[in-house]
């Protein structure tokens, strides 16, 4: 008889524990700013991450040394749709997504007063981007020269826009098969390497006997290896270091807005660049005490 | 001729029974090279990495910073992480998955059996991103609305967990608890005892080593989880200090899933440094199991 009336408990106890869940959940709607934030951030590997991380100052760099300084117990997805999902669902997050992927599922908020839009982006008004950039050293062969010449026509530029990034130039001219031959072999960022294999392919079609060799190793790999001369093209999703642009020609390949993101039901519509480090390092963690 | 047929029938059994002989003894050999394959592709691959970072700076450190320079890889904060979500999920999932299995067992009427047991059933077949999804959408807003913090939590792991070894722990358990000879529960019966009595304190404890299968087994499923858990535990490496049951958490097997996409070099040997000490507490509870087995078979 004891053992069933801990049985009842436990199950009685259940049952008050998802009435108590359905009653909160009706009574709270709308947004009260002395709620804790929610910070949601990328993986540590993620090529969206560094980016952000460095633009926003959340990487500390002294000398050699170079600490990200999350906050900790920031909610961390390996991927943007991941991001969005969380954000969507709870009022009091933010994270940070590329600008393609924006949708009317969360908020994108303005930086420093500039909203993100691709003209934004374009006039370099909004902050928060990053170029894709395609690297050689020296003078370039003609197999490259054509590649680039490929990557930055008017077909280049289209799959830059199917792919959601923010075309570098206006389209210029309609690129014209080559029939060259040979191989291409490309190093670098993860980020810029679903491009570049949309770009391959494209390029495989109108130029069958070409072929390339490719390396998704991170953007300071592969602008070591196109200094180094293993590679000939180095891809980087980064601006180039001092030091490594005076040892390379730098293409544009597109450039990619970084939002950030709150949930719809936030009041905030922008926030200063230097409250958003602040948040995401963990010297704010209310929205109230956001300017 | 007819000895001659006789013979030549036997001659084609014989054949048959060669042939099918390899072809088992094939069928075995796969699974066993399976296991020799992933063994050495986590040692050879996951004990250098090891070796380099250092054992005591890869397993007893909490600071996990693949991205800085000096890089640290310390997986503690994941091999607690994945402890706590682990106990929490039995803690959920134990005293609900044995009170169901009872009920099935010895009281469920059997037109509701009949529907019970299938759903069970379909609880087990259903995926684990299903799962992840369930979570995200349900289980994280409404800890987040009951309890308090943003809902990615241990808690919320726990409960996805609890919810995934139901069908584990109430399956192997109900046959466990059937498997009890009706001797005993007729002798207590006649002894005066209620039905009650009889089931808690005569017939459950007789089919405890089946029960503490079942929680093993579950145990081995919670701690190998990853995609449900990823989508509603935070993944955010905590330090011990700062661990709680609101908090975000990771665990060995989110922190492989989440970085292995980007990770290079050391980074990437890292995870599967990761993967050999998760593998280590796979081996551990299995040794536990086989141990329970032989003991309860000695009995």
């Amino acid at each position: 008889m004891i053992k069933n009336k801990k049985v009842l408990f436990v199950v009685s106890v259940m049952i008050l524990l998802v009435l108590a869940g359905c009653s909160k959940e009706k009574t709270s709607s709308g947004f009260s700013s002395d709620k804790e934030i929610t910070v949601v951030a990328r993986d540590a590997a993620s090529g969206t991450r560094g980016a952000f991380h460095e633009i926003m100052g959340i990487i500390k760099k002294q000398g050699e040394t170079q600490v990200d300084n999350l906050v900790v117990g920031a909610i961390e997805f390996d991927g943007t749709d991941k991001v969005i999902t969380a954000v969507e669902g709870d009022k009091y997050a933010i994270g940070y997504i590329s600008l393609g992927s924006v949708s009317e599922r969360t908020k994108a908020v303005a930086v420093d007063g500039v909203k993100p839009t691709v003209e934004n982006v374009k006039s370099g008004a909004y902050s928060v981007s990053r170029p894709f950039l395609l690297v050689t050293k020296g003078s370039e062969n003609n197999l490259v020269k054509d590649f680039m010449k490929f990557a930055e026509s008017a077909q280049g530029q289209k799959i830059v826009n199917d792919m959601k990034y923010i075309a570098s130039a206006e389209a210029s001219s309609e690129y014209t098969s080559s029939g060259m031959s040979g191989t291409i072999k490309v190093a670098g960022s993860t980020s810029v390497t679903p491009l570049m294999e949309k770009l391959q392919e494209a390029y495989q079609q109108l130029n069958p006997d070409v072929k390339f060799e490719m390396q998704s190793n991170g953007s300071s790999q592969g602008i070591k290896a196109a200094i180094d001369g293993s590679y000939d093209i180095g891809m980087s999703s980064r601006e180039l270091k001092d030091e490594e642009a005076k040892q390379l020609n730098k293409h544009i390949l597109a450039i990619d807005g970084i939002a950030v993101i709150v949930n719809n039901d936030n009041t905030f519509d922008g926030l200063s660049g230097s409250d958003i480090t602040k948040i995401y390092t963990g010297e704010i963690t209310k929205w109230s005490e956001v300017k | 001729m007819v000895r001659s047929k006789i013979t030549n029938t036997e001659h084609k059994i014989n054949l048959y029974e060669n042939v099918m002989q390899i072809v088992f003894f094939i069928s075995a050999l796969v699974s066993v090279m399976a296991v020799i394959a992933i063994c050495l592709f986590l040692l050879l691959r996951g004990i250098p990495a090891i070796a380099e970072i250092g054992f005591m700076n890869f397993v007893f450190n909490e600071k996990w910073g693949p991205a800085n320079v000096p890089a640290s890889y310390g997986i503690l904060s994941m091999i607690v992480g994945s402890m706590y979500v682990t106990a929490g999920a039995i803690v959920i999932g134990v005293p609900i998955g044995l009170l169901c299995a009872v009920f099935l067992a010895e009281f469920c009427p059997d037109n509701l059996y009949r529907i019970v047991k299938p759903a069970v059933n379909l609880l087990a077949g259903i995926p684990s991103i299903i799962y992840g999804f369930f979570g995200m959408e349900i289980v994280v807003p409404f800890v987040r609305e009951s309890f308090g913090g943003n809902g990615f939590s241990i808690l919320s792991a726990s409960i996805i967990l609890g919810i995934m070894i139901l069908p584990t722990v109430i399956s192997i358990s109900e046959s466990s608890i059937r498997a009890v000879p009706s001797s005993y529960a007729e002798g207590s019966l006649g002894l005066g005892a209620t039905k009650e009595e009889t089931v808690f304190r005569v017939v459950v404890p007789a089919a405890k080593s089946g029960v503490l299968t079942s929680i093993i087994l579950g145990i081995g499923r919670a701690v190998g989880e990853t995609m449900a858990v990823v989508m509603v535990a935070g993944n955010s490496v905590m330090p011990l200090n700062k661990i709680a049951l609101l908090k975000p958490i990771r665990t060995l097997t989110t922190n492989i899933v989440t970085e292995m996409s980007y990770a290079s070099g050391l980074h990437e040997a890292s995870l599967i440094g990761t993967g050999v000490v998760l593998f280590v507490f796979i081996i551990i509870l299995n040794t536990a199991l086989s141990l329970l087995k032989s003991k309860s078979s000695r009995n």
